[in-house]
């Protein structure tokens, strides 16, 4: 048998397969650094500038080796900031309750009381309005919300109202469209759980004499925790950031963090911008850090208490 | 006399396929009763029927007396085990075995009490704070037994609780069902497909197929006169048919010669079945003086299975038959492939079955 050389990138492959270790480290190295790249180096250069590390030189930042907290002094010094911050936590507190409310009974519809082989189907068709871009399906609430629109026609005819109401430009068209919009990502993790949840559990507690009331306060439930955490984690800390909704069909009195956020870097302009902005962008991540630890603490203990 | 649990004349039919037919049943009090059968014979669907998880289409449910076929399960003093446990995972032993009487309100003081009073009776003593996936099988068996058993249910429903146990420690949870069913004398109903477990557990038990009960009997009964063919090849290890012709007087007219078997009334000319368990031949120079029958056949090969021996015999007609021979003797003869032997039985030993 004559000795053969394989070509290098056999050899290369080879090497990956046979080791263990090499799999593993190209498996998480990759993700890695992507999440190094787009994830870590944004954020502490968004870091170095609300700490005023740079300062600008003609049309360039330029680094300076200094560290300041003037930029979050001047942030909150600057007009509207701390009410636009308690407004988003506002906003995203109602439509988190607002889409809670909204999404366990179709959630436990759908997946306690629906046969099986009907669930697919239904999810599916939950979903459809989201294949429409969400510019779109915002605009539409818009000419639902106007003041000649839609909703205010059926309003009118149905003699509920005499005039036309002013729906759009309130917080009230904010927090609607913000939970229609979210609504799908609390339904979800809701669903996921309780298609899941073991029904026999529930028939166990009606033979142990509970009711039907007694087996979802003590039973359902408890058991749907996870799901309801993971869905109002998810619809939450977008909602504090969210600035589009608001500028959409909001107004000059729902100005938002993420607006504030936004106007700082593209109106605002310049290191002044980028450092503000910077500086409410971390305030942004520190209270969303904070928060979601002390709701997982506490609901979350609420799975081991039972 | 009073019944713990009354069926008359149930049905049930899910879509096209009827699950239950007709089902009448009465179950004493503090009875062990099974309900025994292959998958889809309708035992699963009585027993939720029982516990309210079914309503049946026909029929009337009693327990204790009382007519509970239109009660809601949460309403009827039940208590169940199921197949899957179905113990509450974010609990712990004692919030589990606790939710019954917390549901009917009992004061905390009291629960704790009777809680440890069923650890005991359940061998979990100093259990409850341990959650419930860290226990093995077992252990999770009598926590759910413990959780039905708390309530002092008019009756305890078993769904084949003991499936997903290793053989050995399914022999011995078997033993301690039925000492605990002693000790808290209360009405069991034990659903299983497992022969072993219903002849080792009930001091009744019910046959079931398609729907609609075969027998209703002792294990003793049921083993010695099953009613039809199904329940003889169901119950028990293995059974063998002689097919023949009843003749006048208690004699049998087969393939095989005349045989003696039970005398029966209104057989006579019939072609009938004779059914004969392995353990009641007598072989070679242990037939005693007085046998009613003796053939002979050609062993085709034993098995040696400790405390007996199997030994597959053909006949002169060329049927197989199965024979058990106890082996109480060290060096006992084992007869050889191949030899030929001669097989008594007594008629009595035998069954008659109709086609």
């Amino acid at each position: 048998m004559s000795h053969r050389r394989e070509p290098w990138y056999i050899t290369i492959l080879d090497r990956i397969r046979s080791s263990r270790r090499i799999k593993v480290f190209l498996l998480v190295f990759l993700p890695f650094i992507y999440l190094i790249i787009f994830f870590f180096a944004p954020f502490i250069i968004a870091l170095m500038y609300s700490l005023g590390m740079f300062k600008q030189v003609v049309y360039e930042f330029v680094f300076q080796p200094q560290i300041s907290l003037e930029y979050y002094y001047r942030l909150f010094q600057y007009p509207g900031v701390l009410v636009a911050i308690q407004r988003s936590f506002y906003y995203a507190i109602l439509t988190t309750v607002g889409t809670f409310l909204l999404s366990y009974p179709v959630a436990y519809y759908l997946g306690v009381k629906l046969p099986d082989k009907y669930q697919e189907m239904v999810v599916l068709v939950l979903f459809t309005p989201f294949w429409v871009n969400f510019l779109l399906r915002i605009y539409g609430m818009r000419f639902i919300f106007h003041e000649l629109g839609f909703l205010n026609m059926i309003l009118t005819t149905l003699g509920i109202v005499n005039d036309p109401i002013k729906i759009l430009g309130t917080d009230t068209a904010v927090i609607l469209v913000m939970i229609y919009t979210y609504v799908i990502l609390m339904i979800l993790p809701i669903y996921g759980v309780l298609e899941k949840l073991d029904k026999e559990l529930l028939e166990a507690a009606a033979t142990l004499g509970a009711s039907p009331v007694k087996t979802f306060l003590k039973v359902t439930l408890p058991l749907s925790v996870p799901g309801i955490l993971a869905g109002s984690l998810l619809v939450f800390i977008p909602a504090v950031g969210e600035f589009v909704i608001p500028e959409l069909v909001g107004g000059a009195n729902t100005v938002t963090l993420g607006t504030v956020i936004y106007n700082f870097f593209l109106r605002v302009k310049g290191t002044m911008g980028w450092g503000l902005g910077s500086a409410a962008g971390l305030i942004y991540i520190g209270l969303i850090l904070v928060l979601s630890y002390l709701y997982i603490r506490l609901v979350g203990g609420e799975i081991r208490l039972g | 006399m009073s019944y713990a649990v009354e069926l008359e004349n149930i049905s049930k039919s899910f879509g096209e396929v009827q699950a239950v037919k007709n089902v009448s049943l009465k179950i004493r009090k503090n009875e062990f009763f099974s309900l025994l059968g292959p998958s889809g014979c309708g035992k699963t669907t009585t027993l939720r029927i029982i516990a309210g998880l079914e309503f049946p289409d026909t029929g009337r449910v009693m327990l204790n007396d009382e007519d509970v076929t239109d009660l809601p399960t949460h309403k009827r003093n039940i208590g169940m085990v199921f197949q899957t446990l179905a113990l509450f995972p974010h609990m712990n032993v004692y919030d589990n075995i606790a939710f019954g009487l917390r549901m009917r309100k009992v004061p905390e003081r009291e629960i704790r009490q009777r809680v440890k009073e069923m650890l005991e009776i359940v061998r979990m003593e100093g259990f409850e704070k341990r959650k419930i996936n860290q226990l093995s099988g077992g252990q999770r068996q009598r926590v759910a037994l413990a959780r039905a058993l708390i309530i002092k249910p008019a009756v305890l429903l078993l769904d084949e609780p003991l499936g997903a146990l290793d053989l050995k420690i399914r022999q011995h949870m078997m033993v301690e069902l039925k000492k605990i069913q002693k000790e808290v004398g209360t009405t069991f109903i034990y659903v299983t497909h497992d022969q072993t477990e219903a002849m080792v557990m009930s001091d009744r038990m019910a046959i079931m197929k398609d729907g609609v009960i075969q027998q209703i009997g002792s294990p003793h009964n049921v083993y010695m006169r099953p009613v039809n063919k199904f329940v003889a090849l169901f119950i028990g290890d293995a059974i063998n048919f002689i097919e023949g012709t009843y003749k006048d007087k208690g004699v049998l007219s087969t393939d095989l010669g005349d045989l003696k078997v039970p005398e029966l009334s209104g057989y006579t000319g019939k072609s009938v079945i004779l059914a004969i368990r392995p353990e009641k031949f007598f072989l070679e120079n242990n037939i005693p003086s007085d046998i009613d029958n003796v053939i002979e056949g050609r062993v085709i090969f034993s098995i040696f299975r400790g405390s007996f021996v199997e030994y597959r015999v053909e006949l002169d007609n060329g049927q197989e038959m199965v024979i058990f021979q106890p082996y109480l003797v060290a060096g006992q003869k084992i007869y050889e492939d191949g030899s030929r032997i001669k097989i008594g039985w007594y008629r009595d030993s035998a069954v008659i079955l109709s086609h």
